[in-house]
């Protein structure tokens, strides 16, 4: 079930948005392709943006809608959108957005595994430096396959 | 332990005991409207009420259907649920409340009595083997299986449990009660009445009343009647005065909700004769039974010694159904029997609760509501704090009913409890297991799910002013990086301190 929630046609290594709200068009706009939300949603992500940043430290941001908007989401998905510059976060640099639509729980072990990345200057080194997908992906399913 | 500085303190009996005393009233105060709704109804509604309505008070029709009614289905199960829930939610959460309503209702089935004891004893402890159960295979779930896990953990031992209720719980309460009646005859028929009191008092709290008094005395009563026209026996339980001066020495001596409900209860409890109103009360301070022992036992001297009696049976246990029930010959010694009964049951639970009403006063204040919130064990640790000394209870025993907090359960809380918290919660779990740190649960909610059973709450400093108030026992730490925080570093060292101890 979570080697659906993130694939390689969801992470986009080199992000064309410049501001925090078209980065995440652009992550809502993936999710929508996969077939995760409707178009309702990137609506909830920039409420709940609005509400509190989704700044998690080490260049990683992960919008996602509020708790209200759960049924905007069809089935759970992650994308994973890096940018070459930082993007300003509210006054904090961000290069990998990761964009989140949860449907019960399913997307909690490939966020763990996000998690797990971010944590670690080295991993996370490791992922703003990888050259495709396939590795983004290859680094958050490692994790994700030792477990926690 | 205000004054010892080696942790971890144990808490002495005094504080044990008042601590279950507060566990008590927290398992019963916040269901006090339920009681008083029910009371309403069934003053209303019942055949001998004020209004009698065949459909709500359950008994039959002019046409002889029968009728269920609200009043029956009301005190056998919503009551004691409403308790169980509370209680089961004070152990454990939401979670604990679901496992401890539904272990309940199998003991609630498995009787034809009022199973509110049965409730307060099924309740926290189907919570706390809720606890039990899943720390067996916490953090060992894979992601994403927790729902499933969680579901089934919590619907197959409830399942268990209101099977065991069923069969075990039932039949020692059953006991309980028939014990409380034969003892409550032989006093009657061996002429030591106002002893009597001893075992009807604490029947009448938990519930038994019906059972002992139309079980044994009004039997016996109406024999009594036939041979002579009245009968003292008709009184021992349905005397209004006890629960009377019981709830006026709430009025004047209780705080928070117990004092400002007490007024409402006389009504219903006095005029409308629903003592089952009072017993709350005295289940939250089981002290309180003295007096009411008193009371009784003044009572029924009062009617031995002037010859005072019923004609027939006083139902409900209203002022007004005992004196149109009152023998021609007994006005005086009736009306000065429930005088002097609620004189002395005023008297005694006056000094007992004034005896208690600092600390009280002291726990409302602090928390609010004592009744509601006092049932907090972390209630020295609240606020924000980062001194590692209170988080192992050295300092926190200002309050007299504290405890020394191990941080066993920490929760990470976001909004939607979807995302960030998610994330901080995998964290932190690494760098706990990465120091050897075992034996501390780390999990994510959202605010809105928060309960009393997190020791530590951990927030987006934005975030952290809503999760105080949502659990207001809990320690809680602020973050504003869930990634790399300094703060998770303080929280492994904390617990690694406390463990070493």
């Amino acid at each position: 079930m979570s080697s659906a929630v993130l694939t390689t046609d969801r992470i986009i290594l080199d992000g064309t948005a410049r501001t925090r709200e078209e980065a995440i068009e652009e992550g809502a706009r993936l999710l929508e392709a996969a077939g995760a939300v409707t178009a309702d949603y990137a609506a909830a992500m920039h409420e709940r943006e609005a509400l509190t940043s989704t700044y998690m430290g080490s260049h990683l941001a992960i919008p996602h809608g509020t708790n209200e908007a759960k049924a905007a989401i069809l089935a759970s998905a992650m994308t994973v959108v890096r940018y070459a510059e930082p993007i300003d976060w509210a006054g904090n640099p961000v290069r990998v957005v990761a964009c989140i639509a949860g449907k019960d729980g399913g997307h909690m072990a490939v966020l763990s595994s996000l998690a797990l990345v971010f944590s670690d200057e080295a991993a996370v080194e490791q992922l703003l430096a990888a050259p495709d997908a396939a590795s983004v992906l290859a680094l958050l399913g490692d994790v994700n396959d030792a477990g926690e | 332990m205000t004054t010892t500085s080696a942790p971890p303190v144990k808490p002495n009996a005094r504080v044990r005991v008042q601590r279950f005393g507060t566990f008590l009233s927290g398992m019963i105060m916040p269901n006090i409207a339920a009681f008083i709704a029910w009371g309403f109804i069934t003053a209303f509604f019942i055949q001998t009420g004020w209004t009698p309505v065949p459909a709500l008070g359950g008994f039959p029709s002019a046409d002889g259907t029968e009728n269920l009614g609200l009043v029956g289905p009301m005190i056998t199960y919503l009551l004691p649920l409403l308790i169980a829930n509370t209680g089961g939610r004070m152990v454990y959460g939401t979670r604990g409340g679901v496992v401890a309503s539904i272990a309940t209702m199998g003991v609630i089935v498995g009787t034809t009595i009022p199973m509110f004891i049965g409730a307060m004893i099924m309740g926290p402890l189907a919570a706390w083997l809720m606890k039990k159960v899943d720390a067996l295979w916490a953090g060992k779930i894979r992601a994403g299986f927790e729902m499933l896990v969680d579901n089934f953990s919590a619907g197959i031992l409830g399942f268990l449990l209101a099977i065991a209720g069923f069969f075990g719980m039932a039949p020692v309460v059953t006991l309980l009660s028939n014990a409380l009646g034969e003892g409550a005859r032989f006093l009657t028929e061996t002429g030591l009445l106002p002893l009597a009191s001893l075992v009807i008092e604490p029947g009448k709290v938990l519930f038994l009343n019906n059972a002992i008094n139309q079980g044994v005395l009004t039997p016996l009563g109406i024999q009594e009647a036939q041979e002579t026209g009245k009968s003292i026996l008709f009184l021992l339980e349905a005397n209004a005065g006890p629960g009377l001066g019981l709830l006026l020495a709430f009025t004047f001596f209780g705080v928070g909700i117990a004092r400002a409900s007490a007024p409402g209860a006389i009504i219903i409890q006095f005029l409308g004769g629903i003592h089952e109103i009072y017993f709350p009360y005295v289940l939250m301070k089981p002290l309180l039974i003295v007096a009411l022992i008193g009371g009784g036992m003044t009572g029924i001297a009062t009617n031995l010694l002037l010859d005072g009696g019923l004609r027939a049976p006083a139902s409900p246990g209203s002022i007004f159904a005992i004196l149109l029930q009152t023998a021609s010959d007994s006005y005086v010694s009736v009306i000065l029997s429930v005088i002097l009964s609620a004189t002395v049951t005023f008297l005694i639970a006056s000094v007992i609760l004034r005896s208690s009403r600092k600390r009280d006063l002291a726990a409302l204040e602090d928390k609010g509501d004592a009744f509601t919130s006092a049932v907090d064990q972390n209630s020295a640790n609240k606020g924000r704090e980062s001194d590692v000394s209170r988080l192992l209870g050295t300092d926190a025993a200002a309050a007299g009913a504290t405890t020394d907090v191990r941080i066993q359960n920490i929760v990470f809380a976001c909004d939607a409890g979807m995302g960030s918290s998610a994330m901080g919660a995998t964290v932190l779990r690494k760098k706990l297991k990465d120091a050897g740190v075992e034996g501390v649960t780390v999990t994510n909610k959202a605010i809105a799910n928060l309960d009393a059973d997190a020791d530590l709450v951990i927030t987006h400093q934005d975030l952290t002013p809503r999760a105080e108030q949502a659990a207001p026992g809990a320690v809680h730490v602020s973050v504003d990086n869930f990634m790399s925080s300094p703060t998770y570093d303080d929280v492994v060292q904390r617990v690694r301190a406390q463990q070493a101890q």
